[in-house]
């Protein structure tokens, strides 16, 4: 069993989590038609199912795992997936019939329905079982209760609601201002608007995925990739002093991590010029702010040429910039994250006397 | 929009409505579930438990309660009554229509009555509104007033009525007790005398199980309304919880399940109906803490609001691992028991909740009837726990070891090197812990590194020495037979341990002074000599007191002393080289320099300013001057945390590392007095920053009473009107405690029920150091003064003698307070008024007739008389005495001093046996004291004191 744990234990690892995540979204985008099969579903749900089952067997993982504030996580985890791949399911059907000329399936379907018994009954059933599980959850779970809260002593962990432990997780990287305030703006932002600035009427009203490509696929990177599957990280694999552990690994307080981080301006100047950081804040983080500033502005005229042409000329300039300016804040995330990984990477632009670090 | 479509169903009906019933099937299952989980809970069932036990008891005191009923003097009663009715019987007409008419007026008295109530409500709100206008309009005319007037008029009417049919009623009632009085009297006689029994037949009634109860008042959603089943709580006046952003007064709600805490009978019943143990102590109505004002938890903390077993956070007697962990697997079996979390303060485990008493009755060392907590002090103080770790309460003490300033006139560095290695190899009772080969420096790479260290501090010690002159250069050859004899007789023994006795089992006072064992091979005769000579000669601050040996007394017993050789302790385990010692400094020099600098620095010492240097660093490193006096660190912090609050500290706080015991605080706490360096195990540490708490040997018990007296360190949360109240009197009381255990006088005297523990020593208790508690309202304060600084023998007989201690003023007054404190006296002056009525008429007489002489010595010892029996000297009396406890003492010696051999010769009084003075007891008890007033001339310590000269204590002459 040990090889096992440890073999999900590394796959664990936030860097390893973020990056299969994302690989995972691609190749279902990719392999949709095969991804919306329902042995896929079966075999997916069978193997969720088998592994929170057989994982219970350990403690460790049975204790972060049933705690009250985790279980919710746990449903999470199935309801999205369940979503996910219903509505590419359904997505993948009309647009087998859209390529076989005939209308969605949504079309075909009668539009009007009577109130009584259709909607208020249904509604009914609906409160009813909804009833049923809170009951059954107030009496199966007990409340989270902990001791009176104390000013001089913080819980370790200390984390956030679980619908904001995505922008917990990208404290790690980014300083509060940004983490908390002007990246999860523009990606609710982005998350919602992105779909309007396309003005593609088609997909209204019915499930499709051909005649929305782009849209699409950022929403999904963006909430499943992004904002959810940081939830479940930060629910169940940050553990105390916010240290990574893996599900089956036991939550040891003295668990350290080499955390040694350096800045854009220290490689450049101390690295490759071999010479001393310069004084002035502009001169040493000259380079960074290029970078930004070529990320943000340079980028977007870049990618109309080449790359996202198509869509430059679907939207116009100025459509097309607003989401691409969109798009790239919401990819600062993954893009700061990997650099992070791959190059311990500090701050880009890091000008501490005046608190403004990217 | 498409074309209109015809309206259609999304769902089959028939299938919603098999949905519908189902899910409405299953929604009513869970709702019943819902409500029986809500409704069964443990403590309900602890209270239906607890009716039949309490029936079964109330049911034991009921027939013991009809059994001492008085049965002659009931049947007695009962045959009066019987003939009292016959009596009545034959005026039964005339009572029946007394009655009746009885009953019409009572009709009259209630409806004058009601007509009175609504007349009068109405007469006063018209008045009100009346005294309102007048006060707003002063034309109110003279009508008004008068319709007030009026109504005033008619509510005095109905009054009236009122008072005369109640004159009426009062004359029929007469009329009828005349009849029926005497029969009601014996009826009531007869309740009064059954009164227990009824009381509690009343109370079985109550208990008996009604199907109403069951069925009605505790059933399910009804026990709203009046549920006999019911939680009980106590909120505390002035006790609080600190919520740590507020403070709140306790509601404790552990009375819901431990239903009979405050009741006597339930002693031997289980838990949670146990009574609690000594009622008239605590939770008792009439004890210091009742439970109304104290509640529960401040003693036993606990979350006390909770009323499930294991949210209210009880911790088992084993939660520390010093035990068998069985309490705990019962309770997590029976209870689903769990490590508490929801309260950072669980319950102490029963054993240790004397740890709370610290809370209200802090900086006492001894609190009186917590007798493990006073143990626990103790041994913390005579640990020296307080030397290295500051602690409230135990401020401003002694260093605990020894002075080491002179150390190079007294002991040898082998033999240092020796002790220090494992102290208990030499004497297996002392407090002096083993510094190095701990847990975390035995391994063999530690060994030259611990042999460099033992080698560099013993060395700064002896170049660090101040010379020293003996008083008596070459003293002469003693005796060891009669220097043993001195060391088991004079009081020794009281302080010190010569046997093989544990430390515990000697326990803190006992241990007070150096333990003997193998003291011959520790230092020589010459220093032995001139020590027990006169201790402050050598070390100025010592507690050791000056017994007033004589030359040659001294000399028996350091030849006794020296005789004791034995193990000499450890020898060297390793060897080391200088490049250990350079080494080792190294280490050292690198917490506080560069490395080249320490590099440096090394090189440029030769070995000795190297071995000298080491050694003051590790001095400085394990705190060796906290406990000890060492020249060089007279002003150096001590080098552990303070204790002051460590029983608040949050578990959070403690850091378990790789040691796998319970998460608890006792259970840490415990660990690190027993195993002081486990915290280090698995760790890879560099040598400077393994931890350094020295190792005590302690044993399971040792420790047990240590985690107690750190567990009573606490927060001061409580409010100053939920403490004791102070008076000068507490005050008194607190600081003499505090001395007399500080300076280990109730190690040969009892004071207040506590002490006198040198008595187990003797074969015959009266030869022992003498009670002390009623010194205070016994001995004149100016007389205990001058003995203090002057002691003279009362008792020459006994071969044990107060030593002469060299307190000063200010605490030899903290005594004499704390005497009269004990016995509730300042002491009064009156010998003026004595000495004026000291005509002793007919005290010869008594005093002869009394045969005082017998045991009580004047001028000579009485002949013929076992020591046992021998009384002081009485012409001391009016010097040392105080006249009015004399009469006391004279009426009934045995209720001042229990187990006295002075006889009571007015057992019976004011009676009298003695026809002298008329037979009053009272005027022959004066006639004796004023006569013992008028002796003169015994033994005084008042010469040289009473003038203001003060004479040190008598450092004996050579015979």
């Amino acid at each position: 069993m040990e090889p096992i744990k440890d073999f999900f234990n590394l796959l664990a690892d936030p860097r390893i989590f973020f990056l299969l995540t994302v690989a995972l979204l691609v190749v279902i985008i990719w392999k949709r038609e095969v991804f919306v099969s329902n042995s896929v579903a079966y075999g997916t749900f069978a193997f969720l199912g088998a592994f929170f089952l057989l994982g219970s067997f350990d403690e460790n993982f049975r204790l972060i795992v049933g705690k009250s504030d985790n279980v919710p996580i746990v449903g999470l985890i199935f309801l999205l997936i369940f979503f996910t791949w219903y509505s590419l399911r359904q997505a993948v059907h009309n647009d087998r019939r859209i390529a076989a000329g005939k209308p969605p399936i949504e079309k075909e379907e009668e539009d009007r329905v009577w109130v009584w018994p259709d909607l208020v009954y249904t509604e009914l059933i609906a409160i009813i079982l909804c009833s049923i599980v809170l009951i059954v959850w107030s009496i199966g779970l007990e409340a989270p209760l902990e001791q009176p809260a104390n000013r001089s002593v913080t819980p370790n962990p200390s984390k956030a609601p679980w619908y904001f432990l995505g922008l917990q997780e990208m404290l790690v990287y980014f300083d509060p201002w940004l983490a908390g305030v002007v990246l999860p703006s523009l990606i609710v932002v982005g998350l919602m608007a992105i779909p309007y600035i396309d003005t593609n009427p088609k997909g209204n009203g019915y499930y499709t995925f051909n005649e929305r490509k782009v849209e699409i696929t950022i929403f999904i990177f963006g909430f499943v990739a992004l904002w959810s599957s940081l939830i479940v990280l930060g629910t169940f694999l940050r553990g105390p002093n916010w240290n990574f552990f893996g599900p089956f690994e036991y939550w040891d307080i003295h668990k350290l991590e080499a955390l040694t981080n350096v800045n854009l301006s220290e490689y450049v100047w101390v690295r490759a010029f071999n010479a001393g950081l310069p004084s002035n804040w502009f001169v040493r983080e000259i380079f960074g702010i290029i970078l930004t500033v070529v990320y943000l502005a340079v980028l977007p005229v870049v990618l109309a040429r080449w790359g996202l042409s198509f869509y430059f000329q679907k939207l116009g300039a100025v459509r097309y910039c607003v989401a691409v300016g969109l798009f790239l804040m919401m990819l600062a995330l993954p893009v700061k994250m990997l650099l992070r990984w791959i190059f311990n990477l500090k701050y880009i632009v890091a000008i501490p006397e005046f608190f403004f670090n990217i | 929009m498409g074309d209109k479509k015809l309206v259609g169903h999304a769902y089959n009906v028939d299938f919603l409505n098999v949905v519908f019933a189902v899910s409405s099937i299953f929604l009513f299952i869970c709702t019943v579930w819902m409500v029986w989980d809500d409704y069964d809970r443990e403590w309900k069932n602890y209270q239906r438990r607890f009716v039949q036990l309490e029936m079964e008891v109330t049911r034991a005191s009921l027939a013991q309660a009809e059994a001492d009923v008085d049965q002659e003097k009931l049947q007695a009663l009962e045959n009066e009554l019987s003939a009292e009715e016959e009596k009545l019987a034959a005026s039964q007409n005339q009572v029946t229509e007394l009655e009746d008419k009885l009953s019409a007026v009572n009709n009259d008295l209630y409806r004058a009555n009601q007509d009175y109530q609504f007349a009068k409500a109405t007469y006063d709100v018209d008045r009100y509104a009346y005294e309102v206008r007048t006060n707003e309009d002063d034309s109110i005319g003279e009508q008004e007033s008068a319709v007030i007037a009026e109504a005033l008029e008619h509510v005095n009417q109905l009054n009236l009525a009122i008072e005369k049919v109640t004159a009426d009623r009062d004359v029929l009632q007469d009329e009828i007790g005349a009849l029926t009085g005497r029969g009601d009297d014996i009826r009531s006689q007869i309740r009064s005398l059954n009164g227990e029994k009824i009381r509690l037949e009343d109370r079985i009634a109550v208990l008996q199980p009604r199907l109403i109860n069951d069925l009605v008042l505790n059933a399910p959603l009804l026990d709203f309304l009046a549920p006999t089943i019911r939680v009980q709580q106590v909120i505390t006046p002035t006790v609080v919880d600190d919520l740590n952003f507020t403070r709140v007064v306790k509601m404790d709600r552990c009375m819901t399940c431990h239903l009979s805490i405050d009741r006597e009978g339930y002693e031997d019943y289980p838990q949670p109906f146990k009574t609690h143990p000594n009622l008239d102590v605590y939770i008792g109505s009439a004890s210091p803490h009742p439970m109304k004002e104290i509640g529960c938890t401040v003693c036993h903390e606990g979350m006390g609001q909770s009323i499930t077993f294991r949210d209210a956070s009880h911790t088992p007697f084993d939660s520390h691992w010093l035990h068998d962990r069985e309490e705990t697997e019962r309770w997590e079996g029976e209870h689903e028991w769990k490590e508490p979390h929801l309260w950072d303060y669980p319950m102490l485990p029963s054993q240790m909740t004397e740890a709370s008493c610290a809370k209200c009755h802090d900086a006492q060392v001894y609190v009186p009837k917590a007798d493990k907590l006073n143990l626990a002090y103790g041994l913390y103080e005579r640990a020296g726990c307080y030397a290295c770790h500051k602690s409230e309460g135990f401020d401003g003490l002694r260093k605990p070891g020894p002075s080491l300033t002179k150390i190079d006139s007294k002991l040898t560095r082998e033999w240092v090197a020796n002790w220090v290695r494992e102290p208990s190899s030499i004497k297996p009772s002392t407090w002096m812990p083993r510094v190095w080969y701990n847990e975390n420096s035995s391994s063999s790479e530690d060994g030259p590194r611990n042999e460099a260290e033992i080698h560099a501090t013993v060395s700064y010690l002896f170049a660090n020495s101040e010379p020293h002159e003996f008083k008596v250069p070459s003293p002469p050859a003693g005796d060891v037979t009669r220097g043993e004899a001195l060391v088991a007789n004079i009081g020794c023994l009281a302080c010190h341990v010569v046997d093989e006795t544990s430390r515990f089992e000697a326990g803190p006072r006992r241990t007070f002074g150096q333990p003997l064992q193998n003291i011959g091979s520790k230092t020589t005769y010459e220093w032995f000599y001139n020590w027990v000579r006169d201790p402050e000669h050598y070390s100025a601050d010592t507690y050791m007191p000056n017994m007033r040996l004589t030359g040659r007394e001294a000399a028996d017993i350091a030849t006794y002393l020296s005789s004791m050789t034995g193990s000499s302790g450890e020898v060297a385990k390793a060897s080391y080289e200088e490049q250990d010692i350079d080494n080792v400094l190294l280490d050292y020099l690198k917490t506080v320099m560069p490395t080249e600098e320490a590099l440096e620095t090394v090189d440029g010492m030769d070995l000795e300013t190297k071995t000298l240097e080491l050694g003051r660093r590790a001095i400085t490193r394990y705190g060796c001057y906290s406990c000890h006096e060492i020249n060089g660190f007279e002003n150096v912090q001590p080098i552990g945390i303070e204790l002051s609050e460590e029983g608040s500290k949050l578990l959070s706080q403690l850091d378990f590392q790789f040691v796998h015991i319970p998460h608890t605080k006792t259970a840490w706490f415990s660990q690190k007095i027993l195993e002081p360096r486990s915290f280090d195990r698995n760790r890879v540490l560099v040598p400077m920053d393994r931890l350094r708490m020295p190792n005590y040997g302690f044993s399971e018990e040792e420790t047990e009473l240590f985690v107690t007296a750190i567990m009573s360190f606490q927060r001061k949360v409580q409010r100053p009107e939920a403490m004791p109240p102070g008076s000068a009197r507490l005050d008194a009381l607190v600081a003499g405690q505090n001395l007399t255990r500080r300076r280990n006088c109730v190690a040969c005297h009892e004071i207040d029920g506590d002490g006198g523990d040198y008595r187990t020593l003797l074969d015959d208790p009266s030869l022992a150091p003498p009670l002390l508690t009623p010194q205070g309202a016994k001995v004149k304060p100016e007389w205990m003064y001058s003995f203090f600084h002057n002691v003279i023998p009362i008792r020459p007989w006994l071969d044990v003698r107060m030593p002469s201690f060299s307190l000063d003023d200010a605490h030899w007054n903290e005594a004499i307070r704390y005497f009269q404190a004990v016995s509730n006296v300042v002491g009064p002056f009156k010998m003026k008024e004595v000495f004026r009525a000291a005509d002793a008429r007919g005290g010869a007489e008594l005093f002869k007739l009394l045969q005082c002489q017998r045991c009580h010595v004047l001028d000579k010892i009485p002949e013929g008389q076992p020591t046992a029996n021998l009384a002081p000297d009485l012409r001391m009396t009016p010097e040392r005495l105080q006249p009015d406890w004399i009469l006391d003492w004279l009426i009934l010696p045995l209720a001042i001093q229990p187990g006295t051999r002075m006889p009571g010769y007015w057992p019976d009084f004011p009676e009298t046996y003695y026809e002298h003075l008329d037979g009053d007891a009272k005027a022959q008890i004066l006639a004796i004291r004023n006569y013992l007033m008028t002796f003169r001339g015994g033994p005084s310590p008042v010469e040289g004191t009473r003038i203001g000269i003060y004479v040190p204590p008598v450092t004996s002459s050579d015979d």
